[in-house]
């Protein structure tokens, strides 16, 4: 005879319902288990719907109560769960492995050139590589870049916002943030308002951020006027280029003064700083730290004078040794020293280094060099455009044309022929896009950063799980 | 003497911060020789496992206490730290973990499910190591319904019966409901065009198996739920994985009681047992409405 189960169903349930079922379940089976009940309890399934739009929430996570309540939606959170709480099957949890461990650990003897980190970073095309980053890559970043800039010490309290996994917020904010006895303010989740009350409460002196950020909070301020924090001492920004407009007003209400930083993941961060203040220019990325020297090349690798444009190379102690098993990739990136970034740029007459665009993003017209950041900041300056990104597509004859992505401003209307007839009058005709698509917003990384390798057509979203990926189907 | 490597950077910033603040987080303060033990804990529990110098250990976190946990005590064992983006899904994962060869990942217990499903693919991966309760699931009326079970773990012969099985109910069920080529992804979610369409998600407690499993039968109306969770415009996309539905896939929608009936059918078929249903007895009724609560209360 087969099993009898329970079913209980709930077609009208809510969040709540979702925790409360099983726990009561579970609950009743154990306690049943140590008494001597007259009754054993069954074997549930459990089917539900839900009347309510709700969110179902861990112990750990914040929700803006006010905001659900007004969205009409609600909130069931999860109880912090004990020693004895369900555990994933075939996990094991830290805290249970911490114990294993004995707070006397002595730290292994390690050589400074070994690696410490792979960070894996997209690039143009093709598949993450894994960077590697060793002990000395870091040390060198934090103290002799961002300490030589910035001596920061144990009365500072850094702002830790930016993703602890990129190249950025690891290398310049944790790490010499431990290094030099910083107090670090984690914020988990990003949110402008969550920012700015974080500042505000733990009376940051240093915010490392990146651009968007910078926006948010002068937006945020605007609207707030009064109680703005005024304790940074030190801003940093970094992950993509920042206006001047956003610069001048955030310094201006905040008090304080932005450095722009530039590197890549391949030179653990920073390599050169533009600093508001003391050493700037609107455009640059700055002069180059003093432990790194950075050059201008031509195909040949051949050194090119100041203001012409070429291959940005870098050599230094800050320098990745590699791609984790990529040596042919390795090699065409990295050549006696010298890391070959793929930026395209100039150095002016005072040792300032200005990009203007990424190699692999030229677009190739008639024999003509069609810089995309161009055609990008032309159309940026229309009134009615929120973002824009610019790439090379294929025409009907293989040709390279360009195409524009355009987001607009919320509410505004613009048209195609609009975006056209502005590129029209103020771009030479072969930069004048051939095809403009409207999106709501463009693919950005971590930073901010225009992925523009998800324009492109044929990109293959990396997201997604298919039958022919997994071993099973190739069995 | 300043630290030369990240190995011995914390046991000498405690040495000379000693009970100053590290970190700040949520309120809480965890001090210099907090961190140091901390740290020297997740190296030990590591090298534990057997984890050795040079080994690639991923950490897949948020900005937590834990990242900085995993992170430096991976560098005090001398292991090499793989941290690599929280917002990654399927093959990126797979990608990294198998092209760094790690043997761990520290990560959220609310991933566990994206790193069950992929774990077949990635042969090195021998411990999963999770932490933090930081869920986020959103239910909807029409959208969401939910399969759960709370059952004897003798019902199954192991953990990977249990997923498999209900994942051929789900299967079968969604079958029934129109939906053909959807298939099963071990350990993880029922996909359709790569999308998911349902998760399952086993777990443990002393002689029992707790299932949970979400379906989707019609496409989230996310605005409203992105306006209580603030998430930045331009990765709102990234934050959900790629996702389907019944309503998507077929053009229609079951409503409740043909979804119920489904779903029963193909438990009873794939189970061998009498569904019958039934109430609440005395005592977890009491259990229940304090789990409601206290789950609005918190």
């Amino acid at each position: 005879m087969a099993d009898k189960w329970r079913l209980v169903y709930n077609p009208e349930g809510d969040a709540a319902d979702m925790i409360a079922f099983p726990s009561a379940l579970v609950e009743g089976r154990i306690a049943g288990k140590y008494m001597l009940s007259s009754e054993s309890l069954p074997n549930t399934l459990i089917i539900q719907g839900f009347k309510r739009a709700g969110i179902i929430a861990g112990a750990d996570v914040n929700i803006d109560k006010e905001a659900a309540k007004k969205q009409d939606l609600d909130v069931a959170k999860s109880a912090r769960s004990g020693r004895g709480a369900p555990k994933s099957v075939g996990s094991m949890s830290l805290s249970d492995m911490m114990a294993k461990g004995s707070r006397k650990f002595k730290p292994k003897d390690v050589d400074p050139d070994k690696p410490a980190v792979l960070l894996y970073t997209s690039g143009t095309t093709g598949k993450p590589k894994g960077v590697i980053l060793s002990h000395r890559n870091f040390i060198t970043q934090a103290v002799e870049i961002s300490d030589h800039y910035f001596k920061m010490d144990h009365k500072d309290t850094v702002i830790g916002v930016l993703p602890l996994f990129h190249v950025y917020g690891l290398a310049n904010g944790l790490i010499p943030s431990m290094y030099f006895g910083c107090r670090l303010s984690l914020v988990p989740q990003y949110s402008p308002h969550h920012l700015l009350s974080n500042i505000e409460a733990v009376k940051a002196t240093v915010l490392i951020a990146v651009p968007s950020m910078y926006m948010h909070l002068i937006q945020l301020a605007r609207m707030r006027k009064s109680k703005i924090p005024k304790t940074m001492r030190i801003s940093v920004s970094g992950g993509a280029p920042m206006p001047l407009k956003t610069l001048q007003e955030f310094e201006e209400v905040f008090e304080t003064q932005i450095s722009e930083g530039y590197g890549l993941t391949e030179t653990t961060s920073a390599v050169c700083l533009n600093q508001s203040g003391k050493a700037y220019k609107e455009g640059s990325i700055g002069p180059p730290a003093p432990v790194i020297e950075m050059k201008v090349v031509d195909d040949d690798g051949k050194d090119l004078p100041n203001g012409e444009v070429g291959e940005i190379i870098i050599t230094g102690k800050v320098v990745t040794q590699g791609y984790w098993n990529m040596p042919e990739e390795t090699a065409e990136t990295i050549k006696d020293g010298w890391l070959h970034t793929g930026d395209l740029g100039y150095r002016d007459e005072d040792g300032f280094f200005f990009i203007t665009d990424r190699k692999k993003d030229l677009i190739i017209r008639g024999g003509f060099n069609i810089s995309p950041r161009e055609v990008e900041e032309l159309i940026y300056t229309h009134p009615k455009v929120q973002d824009v990104a610019v790439i090379g597509v294929p025409d009907k004859r293989e040709r390279e044309v360009v195409k524009a992505f355009v987001v607009k401003k919320e509410g505004e209307e613009l048209s195609e022929r609009d975006v056209l007839d502005f590129c029209v009058q103020n771009l030479a005709p072969y930069k004048v896009p051939k095809a403009i698509e409207f999106r709501e917003s463009l693919p950005k990384n971590a930073t901010g950063k225009i992925l523009r390798k998800e324009l492109r057509a044929g990109f293959v979203d990396d997201r997604l799980i298919n039958k022919e990926d997994t071993k099973e189907a190739a069995e | 003497m300043k630290s030369e490597t990240l190995v011995t950077l914390i046991s000498e910033a405690a040495h000379s911060q000693k009970k100053r603040t590290a970190l700040l987080f949520e309120g809480r303060e965890i001090s210099y020789a907090q961190l140091d033990e901390t740290t020297s804990k997740v190296a030990g529990g590591l090298e534990h496992l057997g984890i050795k110098e040079g080994d690639r250990v991923a950490i897949m976190l948020p900005n937590i206490p834990e990242f900085v946990y995993a992170f430096f005590g991976i560098q005090k064992l001398g292991a090499v730290a793989v941290p690599f983006n929280t917002m990654y899904k399927g093959r990126e994962i797979i990608h990294i973990l198998n092209d760094c060869g790690a043997r761990a990942i520290i990560t959220l217990t609310n991933f566990a499910n994206l790193i069950n499903e992929v774990q077949s693919e990635v042969p090195s991966l021998e411990h999963v190591i999770l932490t933090g309760e930081r869920t986020l699931l959103f239910v909807e009326p029409d959208t969401t319904v939910s399969v759960q079970m709370v059952v004897g773990k003798d019902v199954f012969p192991n953990a990977d019966e249990a997923f498999r099985i209900t994942g051929n109910i789900l299967l079968d069920a969604l079958k029934e409901l129109g939906v053909e080529d959807a298939w099963y992804n071990h350990r993880g979610a029922i996909r359709h065009n790569g999308k998911k369409i349902a998760t399952i998600l086993v777990s443990e407690i002393e002689n029992l198996l707790v299932i949970n499993s979400v379906l989707f039968i019609d496409d989230y109306d996310t605005e409203q739920f992105f306006k209580v969770v603030w998430v930045s415009p331009e990765i709102k996309d990234k934050v959900l994985e790629p996702m389907t539905s019944i309503q998507q896939i077929t053009g229609s929608k079951p409503d409740m009681e043909v979804f119920k009936k489904a779903v029963a059918e193909s438990a009873q078929k794939h189970l061998g047992i009498d569904l019958e249903v039934g109430e609440l007895k005395r005592d977890e009724l009491f259990g229940y409405q304090k789990q409601r609560s206290l789950s609005y209360k918190l």
